[in-house]
């Protein structure tokens, strides 16, 4: 049981942006909650976040930006704040935010250093994952970029070979541009056309540059890209450079909103999809290295419906369990109330619902289509690097 | 924007009495498809990629009875097409189309000073319809009537929504569409409240009620 860690506290929630913000920490007690109901979650499981320097928050973000970011947590003016990407309606101010997006950052920190010392051999941080983060600005609902933390942890700390895996549907352009031009970290991002949605990068031909040439890797998929279609690409492109790379350690940013529920984005998984992902994720881990893998949450805006199934698959991959196909009746009387729509009362989606989609074949050809211009332009690259 | 702020000014021009043989070694090892002819500081012809490469073969193009040891003076092509620094890229863009050429030598009171070519433009377009912040496409079709643009930005405006870029994209008499860029994740938030403010957004499209 020593062996997976959930790394958690109830500070984790402070990181809300604001009652009526899409990005709803609530997601994490929801998760918690159903899988201590369906027995995937044990006390000896649950870790607290040691707390993280903030020097070390320095070597990745500007010092002007944190110092920003502290004047406004106070409730004082910063003139700058709103070059910085503070006070918009994605990053609105709010008391105590730096406070609160150390503990996120210190969470994951935390995680990555459990994996990287053996003192575990997996670890999760849900409220984790704020991969638009850069290093002068806030964006995308994300202040400080805890996951380019973790991996600069692993790296400096450890001495370790980082491969970051990004399923959420946004581009993970954060951290891949807080590590595109060097070496010991490859950036591997799936996600919807940036031609249709945020952040508008991720295109194939940003591969990275210098020493990181060959190291970042960009699969954009078309909108209403369905299960079939992603895991083909996923297929086609992660395990692919993942071996190449031959990481020490795999940090997966697992944001949720790639299904169909989804109300940001507009690719059109399943939860059974998304899962699939995941234990791939588990396997590539335990082929490359001895299993060693770090998974955050991220994206994920249908908090009831969809992101608790979603990320409670993500633990049992992660902790080498099975959840049970009926969700727990105690976890769905004890949420209901508090959702806004009708919970599911199955794991898995009734996709006997969902409209079918048009262009469907259209959809599968472009994204294979992307995969060969993606593989074309790595190829070479890597066969020099690595050879 | 102005050709001068796109050409490429260090342009290597050449004597109508170069042999072509040169010309073409010149070319293979500097990677330049035109090259501008000048005589006593004159612009008098223009020779590319395609002109030297017909040289001596069959092709149905080339110039009969000419050899790589001819001047480059026997394969030019003049007059020259030519554009002015002062001349909006999209009416020097429309000259190149319109006459289906590669390049046109930059020219100011009778001097060569720089060159474009559609390369030049593809990169300006690029960068034109390119991501220069991180943003989400929003496409509006409004009424083609005076205000209905500034309404639009208002309203975005009113949501704490930043705008990075704006293309028109189509227009007829009733209507003109708009791809604007926004700075926010949440693009499908501010589309529903444009929605019920009355503006047809074309994309983040309505998700299906679940």
């Amino acid at each position: 049981m020593a062996d997976y860690a959930f790394v958690y506290n109830p500070g984790l929630s402070d990181y809300e942006l604001s009652d009526s913000h899409p990005f709803k920490p609530v997601r994490l007690e929801l998760t918690k909650s159903l899988l201590e109901a369906a027995g995937l979650l044990l006390p000896q499981h649950i870790r607290s976040p040691h707390p993280t320097d903030e020097k070390h928050l320095l070597r990745l973000h500007d010092a002007g930006f944190v110092r920003a970011v502290k004047a406004v947590s106070r409730g004082e003016d910063a003139p700058d704040a709103y070059s910085y990407g503070l006070g918009t309606g994605d990053n609105p101010i709010f008391p105590n935010m730096h406070k609160a997006i150390m503990g996120v950052c210190s969470a994951t920190v935390t995680a990555v250093d459990l994996v990287a010392s053996g003192r575990a051999q997996r670890a999760v941080n849900l409220s984790g994952g704020l991969h638009h983060a850069h290093a002068a600005q806030a964006s995308g609902f994300c202040l400080y970029n805890d996951l380019a933390l973790g991996i600069e942890h692993a790296m400096l700390e450890y001495g370790m070979r980082v491969a970051y895996v990004d399923i959420d549907a946004h581009h993970g352009d954060g951290v891949q541009g807080l590590f595109y031009d060097q070496d010991n970290i490859m950036t591997i991002s799936l996600h919807e056309s940036g031609r249709y949605l945020f952040p508008g990068t991720g295109h194939t031909y940003e591969v990275g540059k210098d020493a990181g040439r060959g190291l970042s890797v960009n699969m954009p998929l078309e909108p209403y890209t369905e299960d079939a279609s992603y895991l083909e690409a996923f297929e086609a492109v992660v395990p692919t450079a993942l071996r190449r790379f031959k990481p020490d350690l795999i940090v997966l940013q697992a944001g949720a909103d790639m299904h169909y529920f989804d109300p940001l984005a507009d690719l059109k998984l399943t939860v059974a999809g998304m899962a699939r992902s995941y234990e791939r994720m588990s396997e590539l881990a335990d082929e490359l290295c001895e299993g060693r893998l770090v998974a955050t949450g991220g994206g994920g805006y249908d908090p009831y419906r969809t992101v608790p199934r979603a990320w409670a698959l993500l633990w049992a991959a992660v902790s080498r369990q099975t959840m049970p196909t009926e969700l727990p009746k105690s976890w769905l009387e004890g949420w209901q109330n508090a959702s806004p729509v009708d919970l599911p009362t199955e794991l898995h989606d009734n996709t006997e619902t969902w409209n079918p989609t048009p262009r469907r074949a259209d959809i599968e050809s472009h994204n294979r289509a992307v995969v060969k211009r993606l593989m074309n332009a790595l190829e070479p690259i890597w066969e020099e690097q690595f050879g | 924007m102005l050709v001068e702020t796109m050409m490429t000014k260090q342009v290597v021009a050449l004597d109508s009495t170069m042999p072509i043989g040169d010309v073409t070694a010149l070319m293979e090892q500097r990677h330049i498809r035109h090259f501008p002819i000048v005589d006593e500081g004159e612009l008098v012809g223009i020779v590319s990629d395609r002109d030297l490469r017909t040289v001596g073969s069959e092709h149905p193009k080339a110039k009969v009875g000419v050899s790589f040891k001819d001047e480059v003076a026997k394969i030019m092509n003049a007059p020259v097409i030519t554009a002015h620094p002062r001349d909006p890229i999209e009416e020097a863009a429309k000259v190149l189309c319109e006459n289906k050429i590669g390049a046109m030598p930059v020219v100011q009171e009778g001097e060569l000073i720089g060159i474009v070519t559609a390369v030049d433009f593809l990169r300006e377009l690029t960068t034109m319809t390119g991501v220069r912040a991180s943003s989400t496409r929003l496409e509006v079709e409004l009424d083609n009537a005076p205000g209905s643009l500034a309404a639009l930005l208002a309203s975005i405006a009113s949501h704490n929504v930043g705008v990075s870029s704006i293309l028109s994209t189509k227009q007829d008499a009733e209507t003109v569409s708009f791809v604007l860029r926004v700075d926010t994740i949440d693009g499908r938030g501010l589309a529903d409240a444009l929605r019920s403010s009355g503006f047809n957004v074309l994309w983040p499209q309505v998700k299906q009620k679940l």
